[in-house]
Formats: C-alpha cells, structure tokens, sequence
C-alpha cells in the first residue's frame, strides 16, 4: 500500500496538511464564522424578543378581556338593583294609592248607611203616626166615642213592640 | 489495473526544506483544492450575513448548525468555544472524502492517507490535551481513574485508561482511512470489472452492464460514507473534547 511508504509520503503531507490546516482555521474559519454566529445570535434574539413581546400583547389582552367582563358585571349588577329599587317604588304608590281608594269608598259607604238609617227612623215614625190616627178613626166609626190619643200611641207602640 | 494505484503519491513539484522533504504532491494539492472548496463556501456564504438568510448563507449556516448543537449536546454550554475548530475539521475531512470521489479528473483523496488522518487526530489530540490540562491541570489525570476504587484496581484500570487515551488518535486516523481506501479500492476493483467483462469480443459491453450498476450503487454509498466518516470523526473529536472540558 503506498499510504505505508512513509519515507516518500510522510513530510510532504504532513507539511502540507499542518500549512492548509493552519491557513483553514486562522484564514477562513475563524475569519467568517463568528459573522455569521453574531447574525444567528441577533436572529434568535429577535425571535425571542418577538415571542416576548406577542407574550405581552397577549397579556394585555386578557386583562383587557378580564377588566371588560368585570366592567359588565358590575353594570349588569347596578342595572338590576335598580330595577328593583324601581318595582318597591312602584309597588310602594300602588299600595298607598290603593289604601286610600278603599278609605274614600268606606267613607261614603258609611255616609250611605247613615243616609239609610235616617230614613229608616223616618219612616218608621211617620208609620206611628198613620197608624195612632188609623186606629183612632177606625175606633170612632165602630163606638162612636173618640178615644184619648195617649191610650191608642200607647196600644200602637206596644203592637209596634211585638 | 492496481486498484492500489489511485494511491500513489505523485511529486508535482519537488521541495525541501532543512533537510526535509516538503515536495508539492497530487496530495497537497488536492488539500489545496478542498481549501479552495471551503474557502468559496464560507466567504461567499458570509460575505452580507442578514437575518433572514440567502441560500450559500443559510447553507453555511446549516452546517454551522449542525456542529453548534453536536457541540452542545456533548460538551454542554462550554462546547460553543470549539465550534471554529470542530468546524474546521468537520469541513475539511467533509470536503477532502466528497472532492475524492469526482470521476474523470483524476481526483485524489488526501483522507485516504492515514498521514493526513493522523495529522488531523494529532490536532485533536494536542487541542483535547492543551485544554485539559490548562482547565484542570493535573487533576485532569483524574480522567484516568476510576472513583471508587482500591489501588490495586485503581493501578490496573489506569493502565488501560491510559492506553486507551493514548490510542485514541490512532483510532481515529486508521478509522477514516481505512474507509477512505476500502471505498475507494471497491470502487476501482468494479472498475476494472466493467472494462474486463466488457470487453469480451463475442458479445461486447453486454457483460460490463452489472458490474457498472454495481459502480453507481457503490458511489452513492460512498458518498453517504464520505459524509458519515466526516461526521464520526468531528463527534469523537467532540466527545474527547467533553473528556477534557467536564472531566467525569
């Protein structure tokens, strides 16, 4: 094999080899790859940088959304106490205007019964009266004597009694 | 044909320096072209670095990527510091296998030299060793003995940690080039099929069909070789590189 030829092969590749080698890592490699890694860098720090700020954005928004629900709850609360406050207020004047209708209506019913009962007392003395001078002439017409008005009131009201 | 040929090391231009013989070879000047190669690939790949990357960019990019994370996920958060060197390697054994396997331009293939394998291990080696000792000095010699242990075990299994240690740049060469050269002798001994079985006068180039499908098949697994051997040989050197930065 000539790779084993050491004497005609050794110092000529290796010189050569250590040379090239020397002139790839000094000359090439350590000339253009930390470039390139200072771009990967900026890149992945704009990346990140990027995802940092959606990150953000996203938070923000959510506490936007929480702060909004909260903001409707809070107005929903308010809206319905006061639609409560309103039907007790509603139902508050029905139930006054109601309690003085039925004060209105029991006044004049009791202004009716009296009216009632006035006539009633009326009538019933004008009946005496009918009744007392009926007897008397009836009286008259069968015994031709007149009898004394206090014995016939008398005999009326004692019937009237019964 | 010798399928050993394809090795031989031509002097395209003989020179010596303090008593050493430094000739420019076909070797040296495939290693030039693989230079070449990387040098066009990262200055064009890197000439305007933006943020949202063109196509050479976020090539080199993607190799960067990929040495970047192997570091990463051997060495840990220390590992970025060789990434240049790792990449270093990786490219160049990467290019130097895929450049060997162009047809028809006589290409050579350095990496199937175990001398430049071996040099490629011995920067592995020497930067695994440097870094371990001047981030724990000699303490990193812990590396070698095992926690828990008697002195008797302890002697015994330093011994072969040592050895081990001390083999891994030798592994490391032989590995790659021994693929490099087994691939590229399969290759040619195919080769030499397609022209002998081809070439039989009473029904010619019928017979050179198979062994010439077999060729293609071969290239491509060759070139898939060519991309494993590259990326075996940067994650041992990584995985030694986390020997000497993390210890145990």
């Amino acid at each position: 094999m000539p790779q084993f030829d050491f004497t005609n092969v050794f110092w000529p590749q290796l010189f050569w080899l250590a040379l090239f080698f020397i002139v790839l890592y000094f000359g090439i490699v350590r000339l253009t790859l930390p470039r390139l890694g200072k771009v990967m860098d900026e890149r992945a720090a704009k990346i990140d940088g990027d995802l940092e700020a959606a990150r953000a954005a996203k938070e923000s928004a959510d506490e936007l959304t929480e702060r909004y629900r909260a903001e409707l709850e809070k107005s929903r609360d308010e809206a319905r106490g006061n639609i409560a406050a309103a039907k007790a207020e509603a139902a508050k004047a029905s139930e006054a205007r109601l309690a003085k209708a039925e004060a209105d209506s029991a006044a004049k019913i009791d202004a009716a019964e009296a009216r009632i009962a006035d006539a009633t007392a009326k009538a019933h003395e004008s009946l005496r009266g009918v009744a007392i001078e009926g007897a008397q002439a009836i009286i008259a017409k069968l015994t031709n004597n007149q009898p004394s008005t206090d014995a016939v009131s008398g005999a009326v009201d004692a019937a009237m009694a019964r | 044909m010798n399928p050993m040929h394809q090795f031989e090391i031509v002097k395209l231009h003989p020179l010596a320096a303090g008593g050493y013989d430094i000739s420019f070879t076909n070797s040296a000047l495939w290693m030039a072209i693989a230079l070449g190669a990387i040098a066009i690939f990262m200055f064009v790949g890197t000439a305007k670095p933006q943020l949202v990357p063109g196509r050479w960019q976020a090539a080199v990019e993607y190799v960067y990527d990929f040495v970047t994370s192997m570091l990463d996920e051997n060495v840990g958060p220390e590992g970025k510091r060789y990434a240049p060197l790792i990449f270093a390697v990786f490219m160049f054994v990467l290019v130097c296998n895929l450049l060997g396997l162009l047809p028809w331009v006589g290409a050579f293939t350095p990496t199937s030299h175990v001398t430049v394998t071996i040099g490629l291990a011995f920067i592995v080696f020497t930067v695994v060793c440097v870094v371990g000792f001047m981030r724990h000095g000699l303490h990193f010699f812990s590396l070698f003995w095992p926690k828990d242990a008697n002195i008797a075990l302890g002697l015994f299994v330093f011994v072969i940690e040592v050895l081990s240690f001390l083999s891994r740049p030798f592994t490391l060469a032989i590995r790659l080039f021994a693929n490099m050269t087994a691939g590229h002798v399969l290759l040619k001994v195919f080769g030499t099929f397609v022209v002998a079985l081809g070439s039989f006068n009473a029904l010619p180039y019928v017979f050179g069909v198979l062994p010439l499908a077999v060729n293609v098949a071969l290239t491509a697994l060759e070139l898939l070789i060519a991309v494993v051997q590259a990326y075996v040989f940067a994650l041992l050197a990584s995985l030694y590189l986390n020997d000497a930065v993390n210890l145990h």
